[in-house]
């Protein structure tokens, strides 16, 4: 794998780097204009190098491979133990990329139009940038510690973005809620880097002692310890296998299920995930970029990169697939009652990666299909959920509201939007030959050729809640009589927000009909079942039959309903009281630690340091008399010293 | 040393000539009393290192230390106009501090003089050498390891320095003129 | 009826020269007479080398040298010495040292 694009994949990142630096230095006041458009060019070029990437790639590497293209060396710890920035170009590398540079750049161009007039408007780009480029870094990473760094990057742009409405409590307690929560869960990521780092450092120092390192790893560039190539080979992992961890677990499982805790939080999997719902609080773009189509999906991404160890472990993927299933199906239960719009979208996005989740802990090494079937997922869901953020956006733009109990109606006033938005809606429920169906068909295919009956149930059941619930905030947003004035007075956005809403809507019909588990797993055979088609059809439309039924006609079926089933309901329109759970529990954490905490600080470690100042204060006081400030004292002073240390140095020398 | 007799003659004359003219100097309640007596210990000092044998540094106390330092504090004491008026008497704590300490620091370098065994000095090693002029010449803008040519440069931009900063800081400052 | 001065007595004369030097340094109230005392010290010490560069090491002509940059030096101290006497008589009308603790809180009334 050879080439310009190749060995300059480094560019790709590098560009919003730039961007960066150039909207930071000449963006500021009169100019803040320039920003989106500096920004938007250096990500289109990222996105056009992608594009020439991956169609180098198609046309002369062979299918999956896989090669570090560039490095250098940053640190050196031992011979085995290097730390390097490189660029690793394999087919989800190359997805993730195209992904990320793609919705990236029409989210930018969305912004020039949504955030126009705005005081931070080129912050904002600066933040946009800063993201893009920890991701791109992210995805390209062919080690775990430059992926563990730029993983912290993402989530400082995302916590900087959440907040970017600084002066809005809300948007300030949401950042620090994200962040504090995808750092704690990071905590275990660094964990399980560290456990891994060692342990297969350990082993191949030792294999090398035994001269097997020649045959058993084959590339030399394949024998640094935390590359994924090295963690990922068969001998390593056969050997984490054989040794035992911790409660009874061998070590390949801890370090998984560590890395998979890091992975959770950040893709907000049950029960990390409380930060993403309230992340909302951010531009919607940004919610379009980060808490939909990128950064969420890197949890994703990193199983993936992980997957011959999860695969090995076994009870990691059992772990991945149950936490999966349960997120899929818990988030899409809440999503049914919220009313705020961006919060449904934000269950939802919940919901979709439990799923890619669910798909991932679905497949083995026998039977990787589910692999792909994530990616797949991914790869479209990146699309319409996009789409469904920035249609939000427009509709919030023109409506000034988050509540869909305010909208209602929208179809005639914002045409275009209207469209796109129901492309994406129809796209998510599953219809075919809209991109979600394929990939949502292929999840469920692969379930049940995993022999796992359950996971399957539960799929097809989210898959008909998904088409429920979407249809409902398609319907309360677009459909029926107008709610309030500002619905009333809505008008079609710009058409700098509406271009990237058509293109995304393309890309939601058409993203099903790229093979792009062909693509990611070459050579795996995959069958079109029937039945599965037949039944997840069957799921899209009694979910959409059902919100007709429910929001369509102007009946109060909906609040009858809701009525009737009194308590479930409240529980599951309060998601579970999750976050009140964790309330109580960090209440507890400040009563019991925290507060005891801060009493022996102020109490007895600053009294402490007031009492070493005031020792030298009293004995300042005392000294200050000899400071008179007359230059002949001082000066006999300095004599007497002189004459001591000669007396000295003399009766010393005798 | 010239001759012995006549070396120990002008030894203690200038001795007890310096010594004199240097109370006079710390003493005298007048500053250009004090300026001239100075002007005496520095001429006795010369006298002594004529003694000593060195022709050419004596020339140089004279022509330079008297000739140009000293008149420079005479100008110093002209322009503050104080040569004129009485000094005021420093407290008598100051005096007495003063006092120990230059006793005590006199004792101790006594001491110290008294107690270390000194080379004794030889015929040959303490005649007198008429070529050291061009020596001190030669030594002075000598590049070699015992050369002093650096810090020869390194003074005389310290005296350029010390000319240009006396001008600057004596200069009057006019408010308007920035 | 004198002896002959021998290392020890000349070293007697340059520091007793040092120390009345010394005792004008800290005694003076007139800066311009602290500033005698200090050229009658730097001179005592010029002595001393001298002293030493006849009695210990007579061939060499280090001790010259080095008594010339001592001139040099007193000079260029001499020479920035006036000129912040000048200036500063020119502020506070006196050349008093003990009354030169307190420079900081004169600042606003100097031009």
């Amino acid at each position: 794998m050879t080439g310009f694009l190749f060995e300059n994949a480094w560019m790709i990142p590098a560009l919003p780097l730039i961007s960066i630096l150039l909207i930071g230095l000449f963006a500021t006041g009169s100019n803040a204009r320039v920003a989106g458009i500096i920004g938007s060019v250096a990500i289109g070029t990222a996105f056009l190098l992608t594009c020439g990437l991956g169609l180098s790639y198609l046309s002369s590497a062979e299918a999956g491979a896989s090669a570090v293209t560039w490095s250098i060396e940053w640190l050196r710890y031992q011979d085995h133990l290097v730390v390097s920035l490189g660029t690793l170009i394999d087919p989800i590398s190359l997805l993730l990329l195209f992904v990320v540079t793609s919705v990236s750049l029409l989210v930018h161009v969305y912004s020039i139009g949504y955030m126009a007039g705005d005081e931070g408007y080129s912050r904002y780009f600066v933040f946009l940038s800063l993201f893009t480029f920890s991701m791109l870094g992210l995805v390209l990473a062919p080690n775990l510690l430059q992926m563990y760094v730029f993983w912290e990057l993402v989530g400082v742009s995302s916590f900087l973005l959440i907040g970017f409405y600084y002066t809005l409590p809300e948007a300030i307690a949401a950042s620090k809620k994200a962040f504090i929560v995808t750092r704690f869960a990071d905590l275990f990521f660094l964990a399980g880097i560290l456990v891994l780092g060692f342990f297969v450092h350990q082993w191949i120092v030792d294999s090398e002692w035994g001269g097997v390192t020649a045959t058993a790893l084959q590339s030399a560039t394949a024998t640094q310890a935390l590359d994924f190539a090295t963690i990922n080979s068969e001998p390593v992992l056969a050997n984490l296998k054989a040794q035992p961890g911790v409660f009874g677990l061998d070590l390949l499982t801890v370090a998984m299920l560590l890395v998979f805790i890091g992975a959770a939080g950040k893709s907000a999997m049950f029960p990390l995930h409380v930060w993403l719902p309230d992340a909302m609080a951010g531009p919607t773009p940004v919610s379009a970029l980060i808490h939909a189509a990128t950064m969420v999906v890197a949890g994703v991404y990193l199983v993936a990169r992980l997957f011959p160890g999860f695969a090995a472990s076994g009870d990691a993927l059992h772990v991945v697939a149950a936490v999966g299933c349960f997120t899929c199906l818990f988030a899409a239960l809440i999503a049914c009652t919220q009313r705020d719009i961006k919060r449904v979208l934000a269950f939802s996005t919940l919901s979709q990666i439990g799923y890619m989740m669910l798909a991932l802990g679905v497949a083995s090494a026998e039977h990787p299909a589910g692999l792909g079937a994530a990616m797949f997922h991914l790869f479209t869901h990146a699309f319409f959920k996009a789409l469904l953020f920035l249609g939000a956006g427009s509709v919030i733009h023109a409506v000034h509201s988050n509540d869909v109990a305010d909208m209602g109606g929208l179809r005639k006033k914002m045409p275009l939007t209207h469209a796109t938005f129901l492309i994406a809606t129809i796209a998510i429920a599953g219809v075919p030959p809209l991109a979600g169906f394929f990939s949502k068909d292929e999840i469920l295919g692969a379930a049940l050729d995993g022999e796992h009956h359950l996971i399957f149930g539960v799929g097809l059941f989210v898959a008909a809640l998904t088409a429920f619930y979407m249809f409902r905030v398609y319907i309360l947003t677009f459909l029926g009589a107008h709610k309030s004035d500002g619905a009333a007075k809505a008008h079609e956005s710009p058409p700098i927000m509406t271009i990237p809403l058509v293109v995304l809507g393309v890309m939601s019909v058409c993203g099903g009909w790229i093979a792009v588990s062909q693509f990611v797993l070459p050579g795996v055979e995959l069958h079109a079942h029937l039945l599965v088609m037949g039944l997840s059809v069957a799921a899209a439309v009694v979910g959409i039959g059902a919100a007709f039924w429910l929001y369509g006609g102007q009946t109060n079926r909906a609040q009858s309903m809701a009525d009737s089933m009194g308590g479930i309901y409240r529980l599951v329109q309060n998601k579970f009281y999750i976050d009140e759970v964790y309330l109580l529990v960090t209440k507890m954490i400040f009563r019991f630690i925290a507060a005891p905490a801060a009493w022996f600080d102020r109490h007895v470690v600053d009294a402490a340091m007031n009492l070493s100042a005031a020792v030298v204060r009293w004995f300042g006081a005392r000294l200050n008399v000899l400071q008179t400030g007359q230059v002949q004292t001082y000066g006999i002073w300095m004599i007497n010293g002189t004459i001591v240390i000669l007396l000295f140095l003399w009766l010393v020398q005798r | 040393m010239h001759d012995g007799t006549v070396a120990t003659l002008f030894f203690y004359l200038f001795a007890v000539a310096s010594i004199a003219l240097a109370l006079g100097v710390v003493l005298g309640r007048r500053l250009l009393r004090s300026a001239v007596c100075l002007i005496g210990v520095l001429g006795s000092s010369a006298g002594l290192i004529l003694v000593l044998g060195f022709e050419f540094i004596a020339g140089i106390q004279v022509l330079v230390f008297i000739g140009g330092i000293v008149v420079l504090l005479l100008f110093a004491i002209m322009m503050t106009s104080e040569g004129h008026t009485f000094e005021q008497r420093p407290s008598a704590a100051r005096r007495v501090m003063g006092g120990i300490v230059a006793t005590a620091f006199f004792v101790v370098t006594l001491s110290v003089y008294v107690h270390t065994d000194f080379p004794p000095a030889t015929a040959e090693g303490l005649a007198v050498s008429h070529e050291d002029v061009h020596a001190i010449g030669r030594k002075l803008l000598s590049n070699e390891r015992d050369g002093y040519i650096v810090p020869f440069e390194v003074i005389s931009l310290l005296l350029l320095a010390a000319l240009i900063g006396g001008i600057v800081i004596a200069r009057k400052h006019d408010p308007e003129d920035t | 009826m004198f002896p002959t001065p021998t290392i020890t007595h000349w070293l007697t004369l340059s520091a007793l020269l040092f120390s009345i030097g010394l005792y004008g340094i800290f005694t003076r109230r007139n800066a311009v007479g602290v500033l005698l005392s200090i050229e009658m010290t730097l001179n005592s010490a010029i002595l001393n080398i001298l002293i030493f560069n006849r009695f210990v090491a007579s061939d060499e002509v280090d001790g010259q040298v080095l008594v010339l940059f001592i001139i040099a030096a007193a000079a260029a101290e001499a020479v920035v010495a006036l000129a912040i006497f000048v200036s500063f008589y020119r502020h506070r009308h006196t050349l008093d040292v003990t009354q030169a603790n307190h420079i900081c809180d004169q600042g606003n009334s100097t031009s």
